[in-house]
C-alpha cells in the first residue's frame, strides 16, 4: 500500500465518512481478533497448527493451573514454577543493579577507572547471557546459583553500559552552578551527577529486567530443574500443549508485570522530568 | 564580610583589597587573554583585557555577538582558566568557582530535579547554614510564592529566571555575574525583572557585572557600560552613565538617555559591524 | 587519546587472558580450562568442518532473521506509529505478546513450523522484531507535526513528506532499535541452538559442555563473541549510511 492510500483511507476515516467503532472498541477488536485468528489457526490445521492448543482449552487449562493443580504430573504448581522464576530475576537483578551502578558511576566519573576497567568489561559485552549457562554449570557449586549466574550477567550489562552512558551526558553546566553555590566535589557526585543519572539508570534496569527473564527462561529450559522455562519445555516433552501455552501466558504476565513496576518506580524516582 | 571561606590563594596582591576600601567584591581583570583550543583551531577570544570594577559597582558589559563576553565571565567565575593573564578579585587570583561568585545564565540552570525550594536552600545547605523561612521569603519577595514544592520544569521561563536569581541571592554572594540573564524573556517579563534586580541592587550593595547585547537594558542598570570590541575582545570604550538612581524603566525616555544610547550605539555598531565582517571571512 | 591512556587501556585488555591464567594455574576456577588447552583446542577446531559449519549456520541465521524483522518492523513501525486507526487494530494484540520472551516461543515453532531451522529462525526475529518495532513506532511519534505540515506547505506530496520528513526523523529511533535488536538477536539465536539442538555455536557450545570437552566450550564463547562484536558493528556502519541517505538533499 503506498503512503498516498493509506492517507486518502485515514483521511475518510477522521472526515467520519465511514463509520467508524471508537478507540476503546477498536482496541478490544484487536484482541478479539487475536483469538479468533488463533482459534482459526488451530481449527483449520493451518501449518502446524493442528499439533498445538486452541484458546478455549489453554483457557480451562489455565483456570485449572490457577487453581493449584499441578503442571505436569506429581510436578511442581504454576505458582511454585512462577515464584522460583520470578525469584532468580530478582535476585539477579538486585546483585547487578547492586554492582553495575556504583561502577558505572565510577567509571563515569573518573577517566582513570574508565581505562583500567570498561575496555576489560568491553571483552564480555559481546558474549550473549545465555552463552554463560555452560560455564556456570561448570564453575558453580549448584545448579540454582549457577542459573542466577547467568541471569545476573543478563541484568548487569544494559545497566552498566547506561548508567556510563547517563554519567557521561550530564551537562556541564549543573556542574559549574553547583559549584558556583559553594558544592565540594562530594556534594556535586550526590546532589548533580546522582540525580541527573537516574533517568538512564532506569533505562537500563529496565532493559536489564527484559533480558533476566530471556536468559532466565533459556536457562531454565537449558538446564532444567524447575521454573518456567523448565515446565514450558518440560510440558513439550511430554506433548502436553496446553501447559505449553499456560507457560507461555505465566511468563508473560510476570514480564509483563515486571516491567510496569520498574517503569511506576521509575516515573516515580524521576518525577520532576517535564511531562507531555 | 562574606561569610565564606576564601578559596583563593593569597599570594598574589594588587589592585584594592577590603583592608584599604572597607567593601567586598571588587574585580580586577589585568591583561586577560583566552585562547580556545590553542593547538588546533586556535580561537582567539580575548585579547590583553583589562578592565576593574569597583567593589559594589553595577557594570555592563557590551558587544557583538560572539566577542568574548561570555568567556570574561567565565574566568571571573573560575569556569575557565585565563591563557594569559588574570582575574583577582578583592586581590586574590581566581582559580576555581567560589560561593562568593554567584552566576546567572540567560538559560536556565536551575537543578531540574529539585524542586524550586530546595534549589533556593541548595547553596545554604553546602555550608550548613539553612535559616528557617528564608527561602520561602526570598522566592515571595520574587513573586514566587506558592511554588515552592514545583519543580523547575513546571515553571514558565520568566518564573524559572526568577527562581535562579531567588537562588542566587539565598546563597548572599559579593558579586553576582549575569551573563545575558534576560534576553530569552518577552519585553514586558524582562521589564519586571530589571525593575527587580534593581531593587535588589540597590538594596543589598552587591558587585554586579552584567552582560548583554541590547544598549537600553545597558544603560538603564549600570554605572558604568563597558563596550567591548570584536573578537579578539578588548575593553572598546567606558561610558558613565550619570543618571540619577533609584532608576525605573521610565528613564528610557529621558533625553540624557537617548544620548547616551546615541553614544553607545554609535561605539558598538562600527564594532557589530567588524565581527560580521569577520564571520563572513570565516 | 594520549599514548599512556592507551596503554593502559590496553593492559586492561590484556588483563583478561592474564587473570584467566593465573586462575587457572593456581586452580582459583575448578574446573575452568586453561588459556593453553583452550588456544590448542581453537586451533584444532579451525581445521574442523563442523566448526565452521556451525559459525556460518549462525552467522546467516542471525543475519537472515534480523533482516527479515527490520523489513517488516519498520514499516509497521512507521504505519503503527503516524496512523491512530492502524495502531488501535494492531498494537494492542502485538503488546499482549510482546512480553513473553521469544525463546519462550520454542516448543510453539517446532510444533507449529515445518523444520527445525524454521523454528529457530523464528524466534532469532522475535528476539529483534520487537525493539526495533518499539523504536520505530516512537520515532515516528517523535516527529514534530511542525515539519510535515511545513513540508506540505512547501509542496511535498505524502510519499516526499514521508521519504524527506518522517522516514528521516525517525531514523535515529530505529537505528537505536536496530543496534538492541542485533544484540537480542543473538541472546535468542543462541539460546535457541542449545535448546533446539542441531548445529549451530550455540548447539557446539552447549553439546561440548554435555560431552565433556570444556575447552570447546570457551572456544564457542569466544567465537559467539566475535560474531556479536561484528555483527553490532555492521549495525553501526549500516546507521551512519542510512542517515546519510535519509539526509541527502532530493534530487
Ligand atoms: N569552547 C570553545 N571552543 C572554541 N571556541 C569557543 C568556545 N567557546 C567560545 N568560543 C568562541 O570564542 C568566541 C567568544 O565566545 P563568547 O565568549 O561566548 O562570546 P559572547 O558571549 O560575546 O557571544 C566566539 O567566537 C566563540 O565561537
Ligand atoms: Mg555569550
Amino acid at each position: 500500500m503506498s503512503a498516498s492510500t493509506i492517507d486518502q483511507i485515514q483521511r475518510r476515516f477522521e472526515g467520519d465518512t465511514v463509520p467508524l467503532p471508537g478507540k476503546r472498541v477498536r482496541q478490544v477488536l484487536s484482541i478479539v481478533l487475536f483469538f479468533v485468528l488463533w482459534a482459526a489457526l488451530v481449527r483449520f490445521g493451518i501449518l502446524g497448527f493442528d499439533k498445538f492448543v486452541g484458546p478455549e482449552t489453554t483457557l480451562v487449562a489455565l483456570v485449572e493451573s490457577l487453581a493449584g493443580a499441578p503442571m505436569t504430573e506429581g510436578g511442581e504448581t504454576l505458582y511454585e514454577h512462577a515464584a522460583f522464576s520470578a525469584y532468580r530475576v530478582v535476585v539477579a537483578v538486585l546483585i547487578a543493579m547492586g554492582i553495575a551502578i556504583p561502577l558505572g558511576l565510577t567509571i563515569g566519573t573518573s577517566r582513570r577507572w574508565e581505562d583500567a576497567l570498561f575496555p576489560a568489561l568491553e571483552v564480555f559485552r559481546p558474549v550473549p547471557p545465555v552463552a554463560w549457562v555452560p560455564i556456570a554449570l561448570l564453575l558453580m557449586p549448584t545448579f540454582r546459583s549457577g542459573v542466577i549466574f547467568v541471569v545476573f550477567i543478563g541484568a548487569f550489562f544494559p545497566i552498566l553500559v547506561n548508567t556510563i552512558e547517563g554519567v557521561k551526558t550530564v551537562e556541564e553546566e549543573y556542574v559549574q552552578a553547583a559549584a558556583s553555590l559553594g558544592a565540594e566535589s562530594r556534594d556535586i557526585f550526590r546532589h548533580v551527577i546522582i540525580p541527573a543519572t537516574l533517568p538512564s539508570i532506569i533505562t537500563g534496569v529496565s532493559l536489564g529486567v527484559g533480558l533476566a527473564w530471556i536468559t532466565v527462561v533459556a536457562a531454565e529450559m537449558i538446564a532444567g530443574g524447575v521454573g518456567i522455562g523448565y515446565i514450558i519445555f518440560q510440558a513439550y516433552r511430554l506433548l502436553q500443549t496446553e501447559v505449553v501455552a499456560v507457560g507461555m501466558i505465566a511468563i508473560g504476565v510476570l514480564g509483563y508485570a515486571s516491567a510496569a513496576a520498574v517503569h511506576r518506580t521509575g516515573h516515580y524516582l524521576t518525577r520532576w522530568e517535564e511531562t507531555e | 564580610m562574606s561569610k565564606h571561606d576564601s578559596t583563593t590563594d593569597d599570594s598574589t596582591t594588587a589592585g584594592p583589597t577590603p583592608e584599604t576600601t572597607g567593601k567586598t567584591g571588587a574585580i580586577d581583570i589585568n591583561d586577560l587573554t583566552k585562547i580556545y583550543d590553542p593547538e588546533g583551531e586556535h580561537v582567539v577570544a580575548v585579547q590583553d583585557m583589562d578592565l576593574s570594577v569597583g567593589a559594589e559597582e553595577f557594570v555592563a558589559l557590551l558587544g557583538p555577538s560572539g566577542c568574548g563576553k561570555s568567556t570574561v565571565l567565565e574566568c571571573i567565575a573560575g569556569y575557565l582558566d585565563p591563557t594569559d593573564g588574570e582575574v583577582l578579585v578583592d586581590g586574590n587570583r581566581v582559580s576555581k568557582p567560589d560561593p562568593k561568585r554567584g552566576v546567572v545564565f540567560q538559560e536556565n540552570r536551575l537543578f531540574p530535579w529539585k524542586t524550586i525550594k530546595e534549589n533556593v536552600e541548595f547553596g545554604p545547605r553546602m555550608h550548613d547554614s539553612i535559616e528557617e523561612g528564608r527561602a520561602e521569603s526570598i522566592l515571595d519577595e520574587m513573586g514566587l510564592d506558592g511554588f515552592e514544592e514545583a519543580y523547575p520544569s513546571g515553571l514558565s521561563g520568566g518564573m524559572q529566571q526568577r527562581a535562579e536569581l531567588a537562588r542566587l541571592l539565598a546563597n548572599d554572594p559579593d558579586i553576582m555575574l549575569m551573563d545575558e540573564p534576560f534576553s530569552a524573556l518577552d519585553a514586558l517579563t524582562k521589564e519586571i525583572m530589571q525593575k527587580k534586580l534593581l531593587e535588589v541592587w540597590e538594596r543589598d550593595n552587591r558587585t554586579v557585572l552584567f552582560i548583554t547585547h541590547d544598549v537600553e537594558e545597558a544603560i538603564l542598570l549600570a554605572d558604568r557600560v563597558v563596550v567591548m570590541t570584536a573578537r579578539p575582545g578588548q575593553v572598546k570604550d567606558v561610558i558613565d552613565v550619570d543618571i540619577e538612581r533609584p532608576r525605573d524603566p521610565e528613564v528610557v525616555t529621558t533625553d540624557r538617555f537617548t544620548e547616551l544610547r546615541e553614544r553607545a550605539l554609535s561605539v558598538i555598531r562600527e564594532e557589530a559591524e567588524r565581527a560580521l565582517e569577520q564571520e563572513d571571512g570565516a | 587519546m594520549d599514548s599512556r591512556r592507551r596503554l593502559v587501556r590496553v593492559g586492561s585488555i590484556l588483563s583478561v587472558p592474564i587473570l584467566w591464567f593465573v586462575a587457572s594455574r593456581f586452580g582459583l576456577l575448578a574446573g575452568l580450562p586453561a588459556p593453553v588447552e583452550v588456544v590448542d583446542t581453537y586451533v584444532a577446531e579451525l581445521y574442523r568442518d563442523d566448526f565452521w559449519i556451525s559459525t556460518i549456520r549462525s552467522t546467516i541465521r542471525v543475519l537472515a532473521s534480523f533482516v527479515i524483522a527490520a523489513v517488516i518492523a519498520i514499516p509497521l513501525g512507521l504505519l503503527i506509529g503516524r496512523y491512530t486507526v492502524f495502531a488501535d487494530l494492531t498494537f494492542p494484540a502485538l503488546e499482549m505478546l510482546r512480553p513473553i520472551p521469544p525463546i519462550a516461543w520454542i516448543p510453539f515453532t517446532i510444533l507449529v513450523l515445518p523444520a527445525a531451522e524454521l523454528s529457530i529462525m523464528f524466534i532469532t526475529f522475535l528476539g529483534a522484531f520487537f525493539p526495533i518495532l518499539l523504536n520505530t513506532i516512537q520515532g515516528a511519534r517523535g516527529v514534530e507535526v511542525e515539519y510535515s505540515r511545513a513540508a506540505q506547505s512547501l509542496g511535498a506530496d505524502s510519499y516526499q513528506t514521508f521519504r524527506h520528513v518522517i522516514y528521516p526523523s525517525a531514523l535515529p529511533a530505529i537505528h537505536a532499535g536496530m543496534i538492541v535488536g542485533m544484540g537480542l538477536a543473538w541472546v535468542n539465536l543462541i539460546a535457541a541452538e542449545m535448546v533446539a539442538g542441531g548445529t549451530g555455536l550455540g548447539f557446539l557450545t552447549w553439546s561440548a559442555y554435555t560431552s565433556g570437552s570444556y575447552p570447546t566450550i570457551i572456544v564457542g564463547i569466544i567465537t559467539i563473541g566475535i560474531l556479536g562484536a561484528a555483527s553490532s558493528m555492521l549495525v553501526r556502519m549500516i546507521g551512519h549510511w542510512q542517515v546519510d541517505w535519509a539526509t541527502e538533499q532530493p534530487a
